[in-house]
């Protein structure tokens, strides 16, 4: 019943003290100083920035970094046995994006200014197929804020904790994530 | 191979027990199960795993459906459910979708075996009674109780159908203390509220433990067994038996009958996509009636030149979904003191309540009396993903940023959701049933169902009548932000007919023991029988009548039933 007991002291509302502790934990300190290699790509340098336009940090409220917000969508999209269109399209729209940038600024997005960032995600959701990558964008946010840890986003239970949201138990084991019981489907 | 007594095809509710049963009986079983073999081990509350990938059901892009729905200008139009992501599976591993129920349990009442008689007919929808009684079934009804582990409390009401035994085997699992609010409204309102039986363990029975109370039930397998699923109440004992075989990832797509018209093998593709056979005294399917209906059609043979049993051309017809609807609505932590919010946040227990004041309805408005149906009530599913990502769209238009935020943060702690279900009749039409797809193919080249999914006005009317009433429930309660839909869309979880059980050869597919009426070695047992559906979740009912066919399959299997 350990399990019960962490749900306990999730229960609670969200303190800015324990976010501001978050966000200077070692091993986020230990990230920051020895990215993943992934993470010096543009493409997901780019994505890491939409996501905390899209979700951003606030005093008590834990923005898209503080989530894992990139790790988890690099987690999933990555993932041998996700759908693979939507990796395709995720990396599509960063080239509209780039494109649509470079033609109204001539810089890169991540070199915008804040107001200017949220422009222009404000002009990419007026056609279709940027409203679906917005929108695309917005749901991984969500799976990072809210599912669990073991898939590398809601870092400590700290989207669930900001939304006093308790999760059930038993929590899904490293070696019993939905991909792997995915595989089950296939193998004998 | 060997050849073995009963081969079944399906392992869920109207598999298990047939299983179980000849298994008990001495005789060899073997089930073919198209999904994976999961256990409790496997099961976690991962809403990724349970509800967003495809984990428990196949990919649609590998197997689908086309269901065939109404244009604007009232043309039938079928669509690919890979194109659509309209999921038709429901549970698709050994125990079936009886893993993932929420177990609300109800039997059918007397009525509901003759509702033609009672009724009269309705225009438009095929509606008959049923070649057996409720007096045929109760012992069954009763059986699963003790055999599945049925929780609840006995309360005697105007509507309540006769039982056998005084009470449930198993105390009622533990309550929400929004339940005593409610028993209290509906006190009020002169309403009988009903402590609503369920199928899962408040307290252990052998391997299987008490329920845990963790809050996610429906949608999510169940790691301590508490779960009445057919895995965990019933496959495990026909194992131990030793006279029972499961064989998981393997996919009927043909059961091949003789010159005689008799089924002599089904033939599978195992986890390998290897075509082998396997062969049987006697068949019983129970793939859940979509499944069963096509498997059937797809079987023709010398003498079942439009699919296996059916020279009637019944097979797929009277398809049966569940009509009615559901409402929510919230209760402001705001508007309590401090001590009401946290017992109103209290997550675990069930809300266990439901109403049958309205399961037959007498009033002039609605033309004299007619079948109503049931409600249950419950807490919104805690699921987080589902609730957030709602929150993502204001109409048409994006939200994200703080406006998002804002929204997130309100659906999570700002209320309680309160929701009801109502459950009514789906009328038999003919515009509702199973045929094959002229040129959809699923991963192993077989066509893929096609449903028509019509749907009777009568079904709307009905709901509304209650879904009016509910919501008075609701308002008397202090609940805010009321809303409700009844609609004639399917509820694709709740589905039964296709291949109905009859006296006449001509009109109906099954005889009363579900045997099929043109092939002696040939059963069906999951709800597929149904002619007309009732006003209840469908599996008690499936449960009970598994038991009942498996019974006459024993009798006929040891000579003393032809």
């Amino acid at each position: 019943m350990t399990r019960m007991g962490l749900l306990g002291s999730l229960a609670v509302t969200y303190p800015a003290a324990a976010l501001a502790e978050l966000r200077l934990t070692k091993a986020e300190q230990a990230l920051a100083d020895h990215p993943a290699e992934w993470m010096q790509e543009s493409v997901w340098k780019t994505l890491a920035q939409v996501q905390e336009v899209l979700f951003p940090a606030g005093e008590d409220i834990p923005g898209a970094a503080d989530i894992g917000a990139s790790i988890y969508l690099h987690n999933a999209i990555e993932n041998p046995n996700a759908d693979g269109d939507d990796k395709d399209f995720i990396f599509r729209g960063v080239g509209w994006l780039d494109g649509l940038t470079q033609q109204r600024h001539k810089k890169s997005f991540l070199q915008l200014m804040p107001q200017q960032q949220e422009e222009i995600i404000q002009a990419i959701v007026k056609s279709r197929a940027g409203r679906n990558w917005v929108s695309m964008l917005l749901t991984y946010i969500l799976e990072a804020l809210l599912t669990d840890p073991v898939y590398g986003g809601n870092k400590n239970g700290v989207g669930w904790q900001w939304l006093e949201h308790q999760p059930g138990y038993p929590a899904p084991a490293a070696d019993k994530t939905w991909d792997q019981l995915l595989q089950r489907r296939y193998k004998a | 191979m060997k050849d073995y007594d009963v081969c079944i095809i399906g392992s869920g509710a109207g598999g298990g027990p047939v299983a179980l049963t000849l298994a008990k009986a001495g005789y060899s079983v073997v089930v073919l199960e198209k999904g994976p073999w999961f256990d409790e081990k496997d099961f976690y509350k991962d809403e990724l795993a349970c509800c967003r990938r495809s984990v428990y059901t196949p990919k649609l892009s590998e197997e689908q459906h086309v269901i065939e729905d109404t244009d604007s200008e009232g043309n039938w139009v079928g669509e690919a459910t890979s194109d659509s992501g309209w999921d038709f599976w429901n549970g698709n591993c050994v125990g079936g979708s009886s893993n993932l129920m929420s177990g609300f349990f109800y039997r059918l009442k007397p009525v509901d075996f003759r509702l033609l008689s009672e009724f009269g007919p309705i225009e438009g929808a095929n509606v008959v009674d049923w070649p057996i009684s409720y007096e045929e079934l109760e012992p069954y009804y009763t059986m699963v109780e003790k055999e599945v582990g049925i929780s609840g409390r006995f309360t005697d009401h105007p509507y309540a159908e006769p039982r056998s035994s005084k009470d449930f085997p198993y105390p009622p699992t533990q309550e929400h203390p929004i339940s005593r609010q409610f028993d209290k409204t509906c006190d009020d309102m002169g309403l009988h509220s009903l402590p609503t039986p369920r199928a899962i363990l408040s307290r252990a029975k052998g391997d299987r433990r008490s329920c845990e109370y963790s809050g996610f039930c429906g949608s999510y397998g169940c790691s301590s067994g508490a779960k009445g699923s057919s895995r965990a109440a019933l496959l495990g004992q026909a194992v131990a038996t030793q006279h029972c075989e499961i064989k998981p990832l393997c996919k009927v797509y043909k059961l091949s009958s003789d010159a005689k018209g008799k089924v002599v093998s089904a033939d599978y593709y195992d986890a390998k996509g290897e075509q082998q056979s396997i062969k049987a005294k006697l068949f019983v399917v129970a793939c859940q009636a979509i499944e069963t209906s096509r498997l059937l059609l797809s079987s023709t043979g010398p003498k079942h030149l439009h699919g296996l049993a059916n020279n009637s051309g019944q097979v797929g017809k009277n398809l049966l979904f569940s009509a009615g609807g559901s409402g929510n609505g919230d209760f402001k932590y705001a508007d309590m003191d401090e001590q009401a919010a946290d017992a109103m946040k209290t997550r675990g227990p069930f809300v266990n309540r439901g109403l049958q004041d309205w399961y037959f309805i007498d009033d002039k408005a609605m033309g004299g009396r007619v079948k109503g149906g049931t409600v249950d009530f419950l807490l919104r599913h805690p699921n987080a993903l589902s609730k957030a990502v709602s929150t993502k769209w204001d109409g048409d238009d994006l939200v994200w940023g703080r406006g998002l935020q804002k929204k997130l943060k309100s659906v999570f702690t700002d209320s309680q959701t309160l929701r009801y279900e109502i459950f009514c009749d789906w009328l038999p039409t003919d515009d509702c049933f199973v045929s094959l797809d002229n040129t959809v193919k699923d991963k192993w080249g077989s066509p893929v169902a096609k449903v028509r999914i019509g749907y009777h006005e009568h079904d709307l009317k009905i709901g509304n009548y209650i879904n009016e009433r509910c919501s008075n429930v609701f308002k008397k309660m202090g609940a805010t932000n009321i809303r409700s839909n009844v609609s004639g869309a399917p509820p694709q979880n709740l589905v039964a007919g296709g291949c109905r059980f009859g006296h006449d050869a001509k009109t109906s597919v099954l005889n009363a023991d579900c045997r099929a009426h043109d092939v002696e070695n040939l059963y069906v047992t999951d709800g597929s029988f149904m002619p007309t559906g009732g006003s209840v979740p469908y599996t008690w009912t499936i449960y009970a009548n598994a038991f009942r066919v498996a019974d006459r399959i024993k009798d006929v299997l040891s000579g003393t039933r032809g």
